[in-house]
């Protein structure tokens, strides 16, 4: 058991629009719960808490990796990421995180053309 | 007496504005074309430019950087980064870059890109020490550095 993670570290989803044309450019948005602690706050006690945070994330669509972000403690506690994706192909769109502990959170959610 | 007084008070603040003004624009004539965006930059905030992209040039243009300009809250300042640079297969954006200049770590995230995803942006949340400039480059398959750049006060430390 870690310190201070809270209990749904790692709850993640991934938001896509309703209906999705072929070959449209759309707009993914993905959240993950996580503390992302710089490593400057402190707990009740006074203690300061060690830092620890989402360091990367990769995004994989039909298998193909189409983005990867680096990220920092500087980046908002339960980290929200909205980016461009061309809906080409149906297939799955998964994304990782990984945090500074190696922990990997994954999400994946379906591509699929409307009508 | 009343009157006149706030009368003396707002032309004294008239006159001091306008000496600022000119103040500020005297000193943007002596410097002349070599005022840029980066000339106010905390000497580790370009050290952080130069470990990433050497002596490349970073240019005005072709992003748009939206941002606050007064954060409510520090702890979770929303970002919007994009830019109006082609994303085909033979030219595309291949990274955009986020900076914030009094942040104790001052490149806050890299976001690599691919010509899949059919245009570039980035929409995220950050975390602000104090009032900042927030700098954004877009780095494109050729090798180009483009840049914009916003100042966002805030109230509260929210690198927590």
């Amino acid at each position: 058991m870690t310190t201070a993670a809270t209990p749904l570290t790692g709850d993640a989803r991934i938001l896509l629009p309703p209906a999705i044309q072929k070959d449209a450019v759309i707009y993914v948005r993905a959240l993950v719960a996580h503390p992302m602690y710089t490593g400057m706050s402190r707990d009740e006690k006074g203690a300061l808490i060690p830092e620890y945070y989402i360091k990367t994330v990769d995004i994989t669509y039909g298998g193909h990796r189409v983005a990867r972000f680096e990220w920092t403690s500087g980046i908002s506690r339960d980290p929200y990421v909205a980016f461009p994706l061309r809906a080409s192909h149906e297939g799955p769109l998964q994304v990782a995180w990984t945090d500074t502990k190696g922990r990997v959170y994954t999400q994946t959610a379906a591509i699929s053309f409307a009508g | 007496m009343h009157d006149q007084e706030s009368t003396g008070r707002r032309s004294f603040l008239r006159a001091a504005v306008v000496a600022l003004a000119a103040l500020s624009l005297s000193g943007r004539d002596l410097l002349g074309a070599a005022t840029g965006p980066g000339d106010d930059m905390p000497d580790a905030a370009k050290k952080v430019l130069r470990e990433r992209f050497g002596t490349r040039p970073i240019k005005d243009g072709h992003v748009s950087l939206d941002l606050p300009e007064v954060a409510p809250d520090s702890r979770e300042v929303p970002v919007f980064i994009e830019t109006d640079l082609p994303m085909d297969a033979e030219r595309y954006v291949k990274a955009i870059h986020l900076i914030v200049d009094h942040n104790p770590d001052i490149y806050v995230a890299g976001f690599e890109l691919t010509p899949a995803l059919g245009k570039a942006s980035i929409d995220t949340r950050i975390k602000m020490r104090r009032s900042s400039q927030v700098r954004a480059i877009v780095e494109t398959s050729a090798g180009e550095l483009w840049w914009a750049h916003k100042l966002v006060y805030t109230t509260l430390n929210g690198c927590v």
